[in-house]
């Protein structure tokens, strides 16, 4: 059974002008010990679906329908006292950014120690310091680093700092939300690397969010992508970039330089993104589609499956694979 | 392409150090080299990218061609003048040539401007026609960057603008008195990479319409591939390797180089990716004034030379040079000495 299934989420913010629907209908499972990686341009929803995820939305955030079923128990039914139990020791979370997330004023190894002792109350303080010892050389922290205060860290040490921390507990679920987008590439290399292997040898499932579809690819088994709140296409990760079916998708991927390979002039997406506000009837994309035709801009598109492992959201898509 | 017959830019040595006053307690700190010997050339109408993590002084390296700064050694001319004792007329002059675009949109712009204030105020500091000629000039620019009609963007404020039309604006304001050299730091990095690719081919439209010669300072490989005719690696304030933007990065020299392509996730590519492996795990200790710059992380680097001795730029063949002791001209592809 998978451990995380999502159905039909939407939510959305209270804003002055209205409500604005940041994240519309959107469902996916993810298995234990799998990744799977949501990726999209800023204000698809991404980070708020995250959020949502771990019941963490800002007060003016509401989640509006859906169910979030977390190892079969759904987590939108529990109270803020269950849900705190979830949290870390369930579902750990990484911020965007998530270097500015440890305080200033207390040794790194107090703070992990201290996420430690808050879940588990039991357990005594001797035992919580020699568990962050062991975090600490898990993520690859030199241990006579141990007693420094988060400023005398590199950019990279925080981050490793904080996924030490996220594994503390032992979830069965981590959220990344754009992990290593402050950091440089060949620290991004070994943290991601990392990662990897972590999640190999726990059998933790991943959530990563990322805005770069180079690590998506490189590093999750399924991939979702969003467009203005919604999911467009989701499958596989080969199938979904060696055949992408939805024109954005298409889009996306014409639009990023590679670094080796055929050198192609890139293909920007015209226009913007559509109000999110007061959403237009049909596709959403149909106004920088390509391939949209008057039925798009009247009819919402319904998911098509093109493999069982990978399915689209688009009118278009249907009608090429049935010619 | 055919840019490149006639220099139009020329760093020589520069030094750039800031002097670190230390804090109340301590009566020195210390300083902070960003910028150590570093020689460049640009050819007019060439797209010259400079590639380099945070910190490693490509945008001091930017800020010094823009005379927004002054470097402690070296030269910097700009069409065969010497441009760091420019003063007044010259000075000025100098400014209407030389354009620069930040990174972030979203505080390069005064808030407080319309989109046509901050597009003709160049015009009006530099005197340059009157409001019927500003007007045209406004507008032509306008549309040359996608701000079209112009009319709909004019008298907007850039609170009222998306990212890549703020970078637009930006853009713009920059054209508007025909530069010959643009410095385009991190034009993108606050971008989506569909709005980015905008950006990128707006630059190159740019340069085949005017001619105008480009320093895009940028941290990814990928970017300065796509854009750019050649690519100077930098390293802590260090030029490590020089070249033409493929051969650079298709057949990286400098371990530096070839490990930034080993961190680089292969998108887009299915075929058998080449790994160089030269990057040390863990950092070894090493002076950071002597001898190479990467001896520190560097796996193939050999005592006791590389870490006593700081390696000189050496021509690889044709315009390829590098800054290691031991890399060797030629490779798997058989390019390296063609171009």
């Amino acid at each position: 059974m998978a451990l995380l299934v999502v159905e039909n989420l939407s939510v959305g913010y209270q804003t002055q002008k209205g409500y604005l629907h940041a994240v519309e209908g959107v469902s996916f499972s993810l298995g234990a010990g799998k990744s799977l990686g949501f990726v999209g341009e800023s204000g698809c929803g991404k980070t708020t679906l995250g959020m949502a995820l771990m019941r963490l939305l800002p007060s003016n955030g509401l989640i509006r329908e859906g169910r979030i079923l977390f190892d079969g128990e759904d987590l939108l039914q529990k109270t803020d006292e269950e849900m705190r139990q979830v949290r870390w020791q369930g579902i750990a979370m990484i911020f965007q950014a998530a270097m500015n997330a440890l305080n200033p004023v207390h040794r790194v190894i107090d703070q992990i120690a201290e996420a430690i002792l808050t879940h588990n109350p039991s357990r005594d303080k001797q035992e919580a310091y020699e568990q962050t010892r062991g975090l600490f050389q898990l993520v690859g922290l030199s241990e006579d680093r141990i007693r420094d205060y988060p400023h005398q860290y590199s950019g990279g040490m925080k981050q490793r700092a904080i996924i030490a921390m996220a594994l503390a507990c032992k979830p069965k679920l981590i959220i990344a939300d754009e992990p290593t987008t402050a950091l440089d590439v060949l620290v991004q290399d070994q943290i991601l690397e990392e990662t990897k292997s972590l999640q190999r040898e726990f059998g933790i499932s991943i959530i990563y969010i990322s805005h770069d579809i180079s690590i998506v690819a490189d590093l999750c088994h399924d991939i979702a992508v969003m467009y203005a709140g919604q999911l467009v296409e989701y499958g596989a990760t080969e199938e979904v970039f060696d055949s992408p079916m939805h024109p954005y998708t298409k889009a996306l991927l014409s639009s990023y330089p590679t670094l080796i390979g055929e050198k192609s002039r890139l293909v920007p997406i015209p226009g913007e993104t559509p109000n999110l506000i007061h959403l237009p009837p049909g596709c959403l994309f149909c106004d920088r589609c390509t391939e949209a035709r008057v039925s798009c801009r009247s009819n919402p598109p319904v998911w098509l499956e093109i493999t069982p492992t990978h399915k689209v959201l688009c009118h278009q898509c249907g009608k090429h694979c049935g010619e | 392409m055919d840019h490149g017959k006639e220099t139009i830019l020329e760093l020589e040595h520069i030094v750039k150090r800031y002097i670190n006053k230390g804090s109340f307690f301590s009566t020195h700190g210390k300083d902070v080299i960003a910028l150590n010997q570093v020689s460049i050339r640009v050819m007019r109408g060439e797209i010259f990218g400079l590639v380099g993590e945070s910190g490693s002084g490509k945008t001091t390296a930017g800020r010094l061609i823009a005379r927004l700064e002054e470097p402690e050694e070296g030269e910097i001319y700009l069409d065969g003048n010497e441009i760091t004792a420019l003063k007044g007329k010259a000075l000025r002059e100098f400014r209407r040539k030389v354009q620069m675009i930040f990174q972030d949109p979203y505080q390069s712009l005064n808030p407080q401007l319309s989109v046509f204030d901050a597009v003709s105020e160049p015009l009006i500091i530099h005197k340059i026609g009157n409001a019927e000629a500003r007007k045209d000039s406004v507008w032509q620019a306008m549309r040359s960057v996608g701000l079209s009609p112009p009319d709909d963007f004019a008298h907007r404020y850039p609170h009222q603008l998306s990212g890549g039309q703020r970078q637009r604006v930006a853009i713009a304001r920059a054209m508007i008195l025909k530069p010959e050299f643009v410095v385009a730091d991190e034009p993108t990095s606050m971008l989506d990479a569909s709005i980015s690719a905008q950006i990128f081919n707006i630059l190159l439209e740019m340069r085949e319409k005017f001619n105008v010669s480009f320093l895009f300072i940028t941290h990814s490989l990928a970017a300065a591939r796509y854009l750019c005719d050649r690519i100077a690696v930098i390293y802590r304030g260090n030029l490590v390797e020089m070249g033409p933007g493929d051969e650079v990065i298709e057949n990286p020299k400098h371990p530096y180089t070839q490990a930034l392509i080993d961190a680089l996730p292969k998108f887009g590519y299915s075929g058998e990716v080449k790994r160089y492996q030269t990057l040390l795990r863990a950092e070894r200790e090493a002076s950071e004034y002597v001898g190479c710059p990467f001896f520190g992380r560097c796996k193939v680097a050999r005592r006791p030379k590389c870490g006593s001795e700081k390696p000189p730029l050496k021509r690889l063949g044709g315009s390829h040079s590098v800054t290691c002791f031991y890399a060797e001209p030629g490779d798997k592809t058989g390019s390296g000495g063609k171009k």
